[in-house]
C-alpha cells in the first residue's frame, strides 16, 4: 500500500528540482499481479526505489506486507529485480545466488538447493560456470530474477522485467510471473510496454508524470466506454442497388469486401432496428461486436492528458 | 517444475536473520567482506603494486651492497617504507573506488534492498578491504624478512613491531578513505584521504613548524587540523623521539606496550570513522 508518495530530486549543480513523484497512491492486493504501466520518465523506477528503501521519499508513506517502510522485516519477505540489473561481474550465478542467500540468512544447504532450482528455472543451467561479465543483457535479467527469488518471497517487485528480452524471453518472464502468482505470491512489476502488462496483470495502474492516472483491472479500464458497434454481414446474391440502399440507411460508415459488408455504427445508434431492417432486406448477419476503447487508447489518452492538472487530479486514486 | 522447491520454507530461520542479533549481523558483514575480497583480488593494479614493492626491495639489496656497512639498514628502511607508503596508497585506492563502484554500477541496489543494514554493508566493505591489505602487508613483510635474512641478518622484534605498526597505519588510512568516499566522489575522496595521510604522518613536524608562527590564527587552524586527523605518526616512529628517547628500528625500538597502545588508538579511529561513514552512507539516495 502506497500513500501519497512524493519525491523531488535535487540536481546539485544545476540547482534544478525534478518532481519525479507528485503524490502517488495505490494499493496492491495480496496474491495479485499488479502492472505498473507508464511511459519512460513517468516515475515507475522512482516509486520502486522508494519502496525498496534505496531512496527516501520527500513526502508520503508506504507499507509493504503490513510493515511501514523502511523495514527490514519487509525486505526479508520481498524479492527485487532492479531496472537494467547489474551484479558483481566477477561472480558466477551460483556465487551470486549464494551471496543473496547469505544476506537473507539462509543456511548453506538450503542456499545450494534453492540456487540449483532457480538456475534451472530461469534457464541459466548452461551458463552456470560462466562469470556474469560474459552475460548478455537477457542472461543478466534472468540472473536478476533468480536472485530476487532466493528467499521465496511473498512479494516480488520487478522493475521492467521484460526490457531487453527477445519475444521468447518476454513470454518466459510472463509465464514466470503467472507461475509466481499461482504459487500465492504477489507480483508487482513495471513496464512501459502495454502488451506486456495487458497480457498478465490482474490489475493495472497507469502512471504518467509522477502521478497515477487510473487504476483497475484491464477489463474494467477498457469496458467503460463503447466507441462503436461493428457489424459484418454477407450480402451474396443481393442486387447492388439493394446493398446501396442498405448502406444508405445506416448512419455509420461501411465498406464492402467481396461478398461481405462491414458496417460501423456509432455507439448511440439503434442497433436492433438496423439489424432487423438489414435482415428484412435479405442480408445475413455474420457478427455484431461492440468496440471498446482499447487499453492502448486509454493509455495514450492518459499519457496525453497528464498535462492538464485537472485530468491528473481526477485520475488520482 | 513449478511444484517442488518453492514450497520449501527457503531455510530462513527468522531469528537468525532478522533479530538483528549479533550473529545475523556478523553473517551479513562477512558475506560482504568475502565478496569484497574477491572483487579486490581481481584488480590488476594490486599485482602491479606487489611487483613494484618487490622490485624496490631488490633495488635496496643492490644499494645495500654498495654501502658496505649499512646493507641491512637500507633493506629495513626500504622495506618498511614500502609497506607504509604503498600499503597506504593501496588503502586509499581501494577505499575510494570499492564503495563508490558499488553505487556507480548499481550493484548496491540488489544488496541494500535485501535485509542487510547499511552499516553492515559499509563495515563489510571495510573488513573485506582490511583483509586484502593485511595480505599485502604480510607479503611485503615476508619479502623484507627474506631480504634481511639473505643479507645474514635476523628478523628482530623491532622489525616485527615496525611491521605491525605499519599495518595499523594502513588500516587506519583505509578507514579514512572509506569515510570520505561515503559522501564524495573518488577524486575528492582520494585528495582528502591523501591529505589526511600526509598531515597525519607529519603531525609533529607541522606542529613544530607552526609553533613559532606569529599569527595566532595560523596556530589555531593548525592545532584544530592536527586534532581532527588520525595520528598516523604514531606508526612510523623509527628515527623519531618517543617519550623523549630516540627510537630506531635499527637499534632501540619501542616496546610492545607502545605497539598495543598505538594499535588501540588506531582501532578507536577506525571505529569512529566507520561509524561516521555508516551514518553518511545510510542517508544516501541510490538513484
Ligand atoms: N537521480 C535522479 N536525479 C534527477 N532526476 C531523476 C533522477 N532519477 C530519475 N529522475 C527523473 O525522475 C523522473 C522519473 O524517472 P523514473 O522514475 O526513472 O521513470 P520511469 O522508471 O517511469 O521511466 C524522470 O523525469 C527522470 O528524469
Ligand atoms: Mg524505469
Amino acid at each position: 500500500m502506497v500513500t501519497d508518495l512524493t519525491k523531488t530530486y535535487r540536481t546539485p549543480f544545476r540547482r534544478r528540482k525534478v518532481e519525479a513523484l507528485r503524490g502517488v497512491s495505490f494499493r496492491v492486493a495480496r496474491g495479485e499481479i499488479f502492472g505498473f504501466l507508464g511511459p519512460n520518465g513517468a516515475g515507475k523506477t522512482t516509486t520502486i526505489r522508494t519502496l525498496m528503501s534505496l531512496i527516501k521519499p520527500t513526502g508520503g508513506t508506504a507499507q509493504i506486507l503490513g510493515h511501514v517502510l523502511p523495514s527490514r522485516a519487509a525486505r526479508m519477505r520481498v524479492g527485487f529485480l532492479p531496472e537494467q540489473p547489474y551484479f558483481y561481474d566477477y561472480l558466477t550465478v551460483p556465487e551470486l545466488l549464494d551471496l543473496a542467500g547469505r544476506l537473507f540468512g539462509i543456511d548453506r544447504a538450503t542456499r545450494k538447493k534453492r540456487a540449483d532450482f532457480l538456475i534451472d528455472r530461469v534457464g541459466l543451467g548452461r551458463a552456470r560456470n560462466q562469470n556474469l561479465k560474459k552475460f548478455s543483457k537477457g542472461m543478466m535479467q534472468r540472473a536478476g530474477l533468480a536472485q530476487a527469488l532466493m528467499n521465496d518471497p511473498d512479494l516480488v517487485v520487478l522493475d521492467e522485467p521484460m526490457s531487453g528480452l527477445d519475444p521468447i524471453g518476454r513470454k518466459e518472464v510472463r509465464d514466470l510471473i503467472t507461475e509466481l502468482r499461482d504459487q500465492g505470491k504477489t507480483v508487482f512489476f513495471s513496464s512501459h510496454i502495454l502488451t506486456d502488462v495487458e497480457s498478465v496483470a490482474d490489475r493495472v495502474a497507469i502512471v504518467a508524470r509522477g502521478q497515477i492516472q487510473t487504476e483497475g483491472t484491464p477489463s474494467e479500464l477498457v469496458a467503460t466506454t463503447t466507441i462503436s458497434v461493428d457489424i459484418t454481414m454477407r450480402v451474396a446474391g443481393l442486387a447492388d442497388d439493394k446493398v446501396a440502399a442498405l448502406v444508405a440507411r445506416g448512419p455509420g460508415k461501411s465498406r464492402r469486401v467481396a461478398d461481405e459488408l462491414h458496417v460501423v455504427l456509432p455507439a448511440d445508434a439503434d442497433v436492433d432496428a438496423w439489424l432487423a431492417a438489414a435482415h428484412a432486406d435479405g442480408a445475413k448477419v455474420v457478427s455484431v461486436s461492440p468496440r471498446h476503447e482499447s487499453l492502448e487508447d486509454l493509455f495514450l489518452r492518459h499519457i496525453g492528458s497528464a498535462d492538464s492538472s485537472a485530468a491528473a487530479m481526477e485520475g488520482r486514486v | 517444475m513449478s511444484n517442488s522447491a518453492s514450497k520449501s520454507s527457503a531455510g530462513i530461520s527468522p531469528s537468525a536473520a532478522l533479530g538483528g542479533g549479533p550473529l545475523g549481523s556478523i553473517g551479513r558483514v562477512w558475506a560482504i567482506a568475502l565478496n569484497t575480497f574477491r572483487e579486490a583480488a581481481r584488480i590488476r593494479v594490486l599485482y602491479g603494486v606487489v611487483i613494484l614493492v618487490l622490485m624496490s626491495n631488490v633495488l635496496a639489496l643492490v644499494l645495500g651492497e654498495m654501502s658496505i656497512y649499512e646493507e641491512q639498514r637500507v633493506s629495513r628502511d626500504v622495506g618498511l617504507a614500502g609497506i607504509s607508503i604503498f600499503g597506504s596508497l593501496t588503502a586509499i585506492f581501494l577505499g575510494v573506488f570499492l564503495l563508490y563502484g558499488e553505487v556507480q554500477r548499481r550493484t548496491v541496489h540488489a544488496i541494500v534492498s535485501k535485509p542487510i543494514q547499511r552499516w553492515e554493508f559499509v563495515v563489510g566493505k571495510y573488513v573485506g578491504m582490511a583483509l586484502v591489505l593485511t595480505v599485502l602487508v604480510g607479503l611485503f613483510g615476508a619479502a623484507m624478512a627474506a631480504m634481511v635474512t639473505y643479507q645474514g641478518g635476523g628478523v628482530t622484534s623491532a622489525l616485527l613491531k615496525a611491521v605491525v605498526l605499519s599495518w595499523c597505519e594502513v588500516l587506519t588510512v583505509a578507514a579514512s578513505a572509506i569515510f570520505f568516499s561515503s559522501f564524495s566522489s573518488p577524486f575528492l575522496s582520494g585528495i582528502f584521504a591523501l591529505a589526511m595521510f600526509v598531515i597525519g604522518r607529519l603531525t609533529p613536524d607541522i606542529a613544530a613548524a607552526t609553533e613559532t608562527a606569529k599569527s595566532s590564527w595560523i596556530r589555531l587552524v593548525t592545532k584544530v587540523t592536527l586534532e581532527i586527523v588520525p595520528d598516523l605518526h604514531l606508526y612510523s616512529v623509527s628515527g623519531r623521539n618517543v617519550d623523549g628517547d630516540p627510537v630506531s628500528v635499527h637499534g632501540d625500538f619501542v616496546s610492545w606496550g607502545y605497539v598495543a597502545t598505538s594499535a588501540g588508538h588506531g582501532f578507536l579511529w577506525i571505529v569512529g570513522l566507520m561509524a561516521l561513514a555508516a551514518l553518511l552512507f545510510s542517508r544516501r539516495d541510490f538513484a
